[in-house]
């Protein structure tokens, strides 16, 4: 069977793309709002909700069969609030700048709800393994259009990629100027409402 | 069993296992967490003097070599008399100088105050002439980001370069930070002790500007060594 018929490679791309997290299901657009001025910050974000995402769905999914129905949300919680203060922890001690510039939406993947949503609706009824790629599916699929969004954000409102000048200083002496509107909030609602409006131009059938 | 206790038992297993990934975490990384906030604590202080540009990046060992070769810090006591590490009381202040070519070009005191909601820690340095601020900066807060927030950010930070901590008169005014931007209508003999506010954040600014004031106070005696050209007696470690 080749590998793009598995059953864990679609489990991996159908979030990426066809159920994008933020472009289809419009979850997550809060951080996706506020992290999203500089790529630097929207990657490592993106990579702390994909570890948080694979990895509650791993351990729901390893005791879906043992948790009591009644009590399932809170375990639930507690497993994805653990593993966000562990991503938070280590972010302080090995990335301390950009920790700090990610300030409250680190901790806030907690209620974040791409992540409760994969648990309920996903890894509650599949093996780990299954659930695993999912989680590192919607994780790719939600940090795709984040830096999608940074990296025009970061472009167009600061010059810059990832914090190299790319912009040659010509083009400002030519009388170019940095869109300052990029830099606020509005811009990246603005942003995304682009990219859901691409993506369901790709993928209608027309 | 009923289920009520096999739910409760699953709860306590569940609470058990997280509070021991977590006890783990937070104990195996608290050396590198402990050893960042020294480097950054020390980032703002060079932040302070100009030695250090926020936008741009640097690697830990730069910033460490650029305090060592030109920071030095000291304690004063309450008179502004340099005090001995040793003979260091509680009552004694901690200051940083600032030293080029052997002059001292400007002195670091910090700041820690009250905010809205929780502390604010931050550096705020003078000239060594004893009035003009050379930058401000906040390493830790709690306030709200977008609004009180703000205060760690360059714009806000900047307002404060080249402002005076005293008046027209040449007494102490310490700095104030305005209710939002100050307006144009201004009167121009103010300006220089007060800088622009945080719309929306009119409290984090109150509690700022008394806290400012109370340190800068504190600070006087050493400030005033300065402004009247009193050596400062520092010894080479």
């Amino acid at each position: 069977m080749k590998l793009t018929k598995t059953k864990h490679y679609k489990a991996f791309s159908v979030p990426l793309l066809q159920e994008n997290p933020i472009s289809r299901q419009m979850l997550g657009i809060c951080s996706a709002l506020a992290v999203t001025v500089q790529m630097k910050t929207a990657i490592v974000m993106g990579l702390s909700l994909t570890f948080v995402l694979s990895f509650s769905n791993l351990a729901i999914s390893l005791m879906r069969n043992v948790i009591p129905r009644n009590i399932r949300m809170i375990v639930e919680l507690s497993v994805i609030a653990s593993l966000v203060i562990v991503a938070d922890e280590i972010l302080r001690a090995f990335l301390y700048d950009i920790s700090k510039q990610l300030s409250v939406f680190v901790g806030l993947i907690i209620t974040n709800c791409i992540v409760m949503g994969r648990a309920e609706t996903y890894a509650l009824g599949h093996s780990p393994g299954l659930s695993f790629m999912d989680g590192l599916g919607n994780g790719a699929g939600y940090s795709s259009v984040l830096i999608s969004v940074a990296f025009i954000r970061e472009l167009l409102g600061s010059g810059k990629l990832l914090g190299y000048q790319v912009i040659p200083s010509m083009a400002y002496d030519l009388g170019y100027e940095n869109m300052g509107f990029m830099l606020l909030a509005p811009a990246a609602f603005i942003i995304i409402g682009l990219l859901v409006w691409l993506q369901n131009w790709l993928t209608s059938d027309r | 069993m009923s289920s009520y206790v096999k739910s409760i038992l699953f709860a306590l297993t569940t609470a058990v296992i997280c509070s021991f990934l977590l006890t783990a975490a937070s104990a195996g990384l608290k050396g590198f967490q402990l050893e960042n906030i020294d480097v950054d604590k020390k980032k703002n202080i060079l932040m302070a003097v100009g030695l250090v540009d926020s936008e741009e990046p640097y690697q830990k060992k730069d910033i460490l070599d650029l305090y060592g070769e030109n920071i030095q810090s000291f304690r004063v006591s309450l008179e502004g008399e340099v005090v001995s590490r040793d003979k260091a009381s509680e009552a004694s202040l901690p200051i940083y100088i600032y030293q080029k070519d052997r002059e001292i070009t400007s002195y670091i005191i910090p700041v820690n105050t009250r905010g809205l909601w929780g502390k604010i820690f931050g550096y705020l340095a003078l000239n060594s002439d004893g009035s003009t601020v050379t930058g401000f900066t906040v390493y830790k807060h709690s306030e709200t980001p977008g609004l009180g927030g703000e205060i760690e950010k360059r714009w806000f930070q900047k307002n404060f370069e080249g402002k005076k901590i005293l008046d027209k008169a040449g007494s102490f005014a310490s700095i104030s930070i305005a209710k939002g931007f100050l307006p144009e209508s201004f009167p121009q003999d103010k300006l220089p002790n007060y800088v622009d506010g945080i719309s929306g954040a009119t409290l984090t600014g109150k509690y700022l500007t008394a806290g400012l004031k109370n340190v800068l106070q504190a600070y006087e005696p050493v400030s005033i060594k300065f402004r009247t050209k009193q050596s400062i007696q520092i010894r080479e470690k």
